[in-house]
């Protein structure tokens, strides 16, 4: 055999043989790699799995192969240059609907309750793509909408105590409902304002429901061979041009989909490698004292003719076959946590997903197993280099090299660290090998990220968070030392305890303490965004909008509102517009520049005009108008449009008004305290233009207090004026509030396995000093010391850590929430001294609960086998 | 053939340099069995250390077969070692993750020999423990690890045997014999053998007796006029060829003593 082949196979069956003998201890090191692997897979496959769904569902949400969409009806002379277009492209099928959000209560005049609903008209052939289920398992016909038939979602008749065959009017019109949705073509579980109402499309007008304005959302559905699809997608973007319609296909959703999926898949992998990334620590923490203990053998090894070389290559393959193992465990993890994603929020998520892993995902995690195994274990590992085998000889002499320790323990930070970079010192193959796992780690962060810059910052961000920790652990450690004075023996020698040779403080701290402030900062900031939606806590700001008010409704309104709550309301009058110049310059959506502000500039705005400014505006450039109305066109603009397409004080915007422009000059730039707003405009007009211009009215009100009377005051506003919405705030607090929780649930789910890495690497680092924990025990037994001092001690110990690990996490924690608070949400922050007092109590439990059960056996050992041992 | 010339090791100690060995000359001929003695701190151990490449001296230079070991880096020192050292020691240092058996074999894979599982077999049936050959070194009695050791000492057929105060750790009778089947092996083998002990005993049977003080030689049997300046060794031995016979008597009383004591 070469002599290659030879040292191969002894590195081999010598890692076997020591996984064999050792896999106990190392079974931390697995499971730290498995987590992490774990998280990393099941986030990326569930994102993975829920992208493909929706791409190959996109035909399916869309209903059509293209959509023509638009705020507006789309009229006659669209119309035809939509149809000659078709025509020309083999156009297959095609069908219109109509959307809004509308009204609905029960015909009968005894029952109680209005709803606002999701209102869809339809007409055959609808859907082109795409399937309706109904629940008595019946197919949907167009039949069913004929002569005033509706079909609506299920949550509708429990809102309402309605069932099949009952009537219920919208609008001006009584309908029957004749069926209860299943599944309906084109649903994406997404955030909805009511339940669907099916009804058919002609039936809109007959209802008096034209009088939505511009709120529904008009749409052309065509079906088109695939041959034909990009060519018609041009020509109708070309022939539709100016016309205020935007043209899709479903491969336009598809490119939009992945490409937003892409990234939150990214994003979300890096919170998986923050675990990871602990889970790293732990394996570095592992191989350091695995090695330590090892010393003897690799003195041996090397005392019988092995080279460093051939040492580090026995403990390189033993980390390379547990982050193997491990990686597999995680994918097993990930197999358990997607069972667990299928069973909890299956009905959040696309009906058609798969809960499988993804072969991509699994690659990645293997691969992030192993990478990550051999980046943190690579510095420890080269400590195999400095163990001599003379260590073997001076073992008799083991109190001289005791000594050194002990004076190299009490060694100050400042003196080691000079030493350490002193020229003479410095090990330069050491310094080349960090700066190479720093490399490796930022290029593994920059891999899941997708960006290289994305990467360097996480790395950036990841080592200033532990450095902060670390900073912060070590002041709480500075002043536990203190109490090294204290006149409790308990106390005075768990204190003493946290630094003892090799202790394992420091880490555990910021593992545990990583874990707690995530946990303890997901609920903080929680509970701040509850509060901010709750009703109670915004009792001066209106909970109630009723929309679409006309100008000759304004009296009636006003007083039956006054009857019902007691106060006048203020009605606003509104008017819809579109922005179709900015300085002149007209708006191309498709310009690549404009991307990026598409939102800002495709979107409707909803106007208004006033003299004055609200107590919630303040003026930051410009002069507000005085009071009297004036015939050239004024605007202030709120200050987060300023730079629109180069828009600033001074500079114009031309608005297309349902096909009429105006050209409005911008004399003033406002700030708008939204949190305060009873309504709140991003663009206002001086009084003396828009008075003529088609408008609607909204009012801001406080409704009544208790539901039923809600639906009570809802239902009698609706039966005088059917054209009037209602929202009702209420509703919405409700929805996001669930939302809101689901994230909740999330992020704390991460946070917990944050927190269970820091747990596994406080049972780890427990592990690796358990000896001399036992020793320790049986000293103290033999000077006296009962069960009950050795488990006091042992308590404080674990406590004093918990407590130490707990502030750390709170502080952060605190800190974290205050500045997402105040500075991404912006919302007000509020200290909730409990929540941070019961994540402290848990932490400090927790704690001392695994520290004591894993050191349990220190205090039931034998002292004499204890001190005997060699 | 070990040469040592002018060999020399100091070590820092409390601010200070304490020289472990002075400025020492030796030369062994092969297959000679040389032992050496002297109080604790006398620099035995960093002696022997220093033969095997185990540490480097502060000044001076060591052959082996001609070969200056003493510019040899750590990978080539052990490469050395394992073609032509076999290593005995006092606390045995056994892999504690490994049977006896694997215990033997390990040096043999380092090397690459073949037929090393049959030859780990061989060596374990010499010291006689083909029966715990699968035990691990905690399952096995003290007199039991330093076979084994020995058995491991011997499995690269070395030209060179080292042995650190070998039954220090075990009581007098499993001491001797121990020590007697190291001899009756390194017989077999004709490895030079360098033995440092503090049994005037076992001393009294080298060819060769060098004492140690303060890291001088205060004698060495070989020049008798070293004696003159105090060495502990002047027993008056002539300097002997090992004896054939004295060694089996020898084996014979401690065997049937250890028999006696049931530690067999």
């Amino acid at each position: 055999m070469s002599e290659r082949g030879a040292a191969l196979k002894f590195i081999w069956r010598m890692a076997g043989r020591e996984i064999r003998a050792s896999w106990k201890r190392l079974l931390f090191f697995f499971l730290c790699i498995g987590i992490g692997v774990g998280a990393i897979v099941a986030l990326r496959s569930t994102i993975q799995n829920v992208n493909a769904a929706m791409v190959s569902e996109a035909r399916n949400i869309l209903t059509a192969d293209v959509q023509v969409d638009s705020s507006r009806e789309i009229n006659e002379a669209t119309l035809e240059i939509v149809r000659r277009i078709a025509a020309s492209h083999g156009v297959t099928g095609q069908t219109q609907t109509i959307e809004a959000a509308t009204m609905l209560r029960p015909a009968d005049e005894a029952r109680e309750g209005a709803l606002m609903v999701e209102l869809k008209g339809i007409e055959s052939p609808y859907p082109l793509y795409g399937e309706f289920k109904l629940v008595n398992g019946e197919g949907f016909t167009h039949a069913l909408l004929e002569n005033n038939g509706v079909v609506v979602a299920a949550s509708l008749l429990e809102r309402l105590s309605l069932n099949v065959g009952d009537e219920v009017r919208i609008g001006n019109s009584v309908f029957q409902i004749r069926g209860v949705l299943a599944q309906e073509p084109g649903a994406t579980g997404g955030f909805r304002i009511g339940p669907r109402v099916f009804i058919a499309r002609e039936q809109i007008a007959a209802a008096g429901l034209t009088g939505f304005g511009s709120r529904a959302r008009n749409r052309l559905l065509l079906k088109v061979p695939a041959a034909e699809l990009n060519a018609l997608v041009s020509d109708l973007r070309a022939g539709l041009k100016d016309r205020l319609v935007s043209v899709r296909s479903y491969k336009d959703s598809q490119e939009g989909l992945n490409e937003q999926y892409t990234r939150s898949e990214n994003y979300l992998s890096l919170t998986g490698l923050v675990i990871l990334v602990l889970g790293g620590i732990g394996v570095s923490n592992v191989t350091r004292v695995f090695i330590e203990q090892k010393k003897r053998t690799i003195a041996v090894l090397k005392c019988v003719g092995a080279s460093s070389r051939q040492v580090a290559g026995v403990y390189l393959v033993q980390v390379l076959v547990l982050g193997f193992a491990g990686s597999l465990f995680g994918i097993a993890l990930a197999r358990a946590a997607l069972l667990f994603v299928a069973r909890r929020f299956s009905e959040t998520l696309p009906a058609n997903m798969s809960y499988e892993l993804t072969t991509g995902a699994i690659a990645q995690g293997l691969a992030l197993g192993l990478l990550i195994s051999l980046l943190f274990s690579a510095l420890p590992l080269l400590r195999v280099r400095r163990i001599k085998p003379n260590t073997l000889l001076r073992e008799d002499a083991a109190t001289a090299s005791a000594a050194a320790t002990a004076a190299g323990a009490d060694e100050t930070w400042t003196k080691r660290l000079r030493r350490a970079l002193s020229p003479a010192r410095f090990d330069f193959r050491r310094g080349a090998v960090a700066l190479c796992v720093l490399a490796g780690l930022v290029a593994l962060a920059a891999w899941q990220a997708g960006s290289i810059r994305v990467g360097a910052f996480f790395i950036a961000g990841l080592a200033l968070a532990a450095g902060a920790l670390q900073l912060t652990a070590m002041l709480v450690i500075f002043f536990v030392r203190r109490a090294r004075h204290v006149r409790s023996f308990a106390l005075r020698h768990a204190v003493n305890s946290l630094y003892r040779p090799g202790n394992q403080t420091r880490v555990v701290v910021l593992a545990v303490g990583l874990g707690a402030f995530l946990v303890i900062a997901t609920q903080s900031l929680q509970r701040n965004l509850v509060r901010e939606f709750d009703p109670a806590a915004r009792a001066q700001l209106p909970n109630m909008f009723l929309i679409d008010v006309q100008r000759d409704q304004k009296e009636g309104v006003e007083e039956l509102v006054e009857r019902a709550t007691g106060e006048r309301p203020t009605l606003v009058p509104t008017v819809r517009m579109r922005i179709a110049a900015v300085n002149g310059q007209s708006i191309d959506l498709d310009d690549r520049e404009r991307r990026q502000q598409r939102g800002m500039l495709g979107r409707e705005y909803v106007v208004t005009y006033r003299p004055q400014l609200e107590v919630n505006e303040q003026i930051v450039a410009g002069k507000f108008w005085d009071a009297a109305p004036s015939a050239e066109p004024e605007i202030s603009i709120e200050e987060g449009m300023r730079g629109l397409a180069g828009l600033d004080l001074g500079g114009t915007i031309t608005f297309d008004i349902t096909g009429r422009r105006l050209t409005a000059r911008v004399t003033s730039i406002r700030r708008v305290d939204w949190r305060n707003s009873r309504t709140g405009f991003l663009v206002l007009f001086r009084p003396g233009t828009l008075e003529n211009a088609p408008q609607m009215l909204i009012a801001p009100i406080n409704g009544p207090a208790s539901d039923a009377e809600r639906g009570r005051f809802q239902r009698a506003l609706v039966d005088k004026y059917p054209n009037i919405s209602v929202i009702d705030v209420a509703d919405i607090v409700r929805a996001v509030t669930r939302i809101l929780n689901n994230v909740t649930l999330a992020v704390s789910f991460i946070g917990g396995f944050v927190l269970l890495s820091g747990v596994l690497i406080l049972v780890g680092s427990i592990a690796m000093t358990k000896w001399q924990r036992i020793y320790e025990a049986a000293v103290l037994k033999t000077l006296g010391a009962k069960r009950k001092v050795l488990l006091s001690i042992m308590l404080a110990e674990y406590g004093l850590l918990g407590l130490t690990a707990g502030t750390v996490g709170t502080l952060a924690a605190i800190a974290l929430s205050y500045a997402l608070s105040r500075f991404v949400f912006e919302i007000p922050w509020s200290f909730t001294p409990w929540l941070y007092l019961i994540g402290l109590a848990a932490t400090v439990l927790l704690v001392a609960t695994v520290g004591a059960l894993s050191s349990f056996d220190a205090l039931t050992r034998k002292p004499l086998a204890v001190l005997r041992a060699p | 053939m070990i040469e040592l010339y002018r060999l020399r090791k100091e070590v820092p100690s409390g601010g200070e340099t304490l020289t472990i060995l002075h400025s020492l000359d030796l030369t062994i001929p092969d297959g000679q069995f040389v032992s050496i003695v002297g109080p604790s701190g006398s620099g035995k151990s960093t002696l022997l250390g220093l033969v095997a490449g185990l540490d480097a001296p502060t000044a001076g230079e060591i052959r082996i077969d001609g070969e200056t070991i003493t510019a040899m880096d750590e990978d080539a020192l052990a490469a050395l070692r394992g073609r032509k050292m076999g290593i005995v020691f006092q606390s045995f240092h056994l892999i504690a993750s490994l049977t006896a058996y694997e215990n033997v074999l390990v040096p043999m894979e380092i090397a690459g020999l073949p037929d090393a599982p049959a030859r780990a077999r061989a060596l374990l049936e010499d010291v006689d423990l083909t029966a715990r050959a699968h035990h691990y070194p905690s399952q096995l009695s003290g007199g039991e690890q330093q076979r084994v050791s020995i058995a491991r000492a011997f499995s690269n057929n070395p030209s060179i045997l080292l042995a650190d105060e070998p039954t220090g750790n075990l009581d007098s009778q499993n001491g001797r014999h121990v020590f007697e089947l190291m001899l009756k092996l390194n017989r077999r083998h004709g490895a030079t053998l360098l033995l440092i002990t503090h049994d005037h005993e076992l001393a009294a049977l080298a060819d060769r007796r060098i004492a140690l003080r303060d890291g001088r030689v205060v004698s060495d049997s070989a020049t008798p006029e070293t004696d003159a300046t105090g060495g502990e060794t002047a027993s008056g031995d002539d300097g002997a060829p090992q004896s054939d016979e004295a060694g089996d008597a020898l084996l014979q009383t401690t065997a049937a003593a250890a028999r006696e004591r049931g530690l067999q």
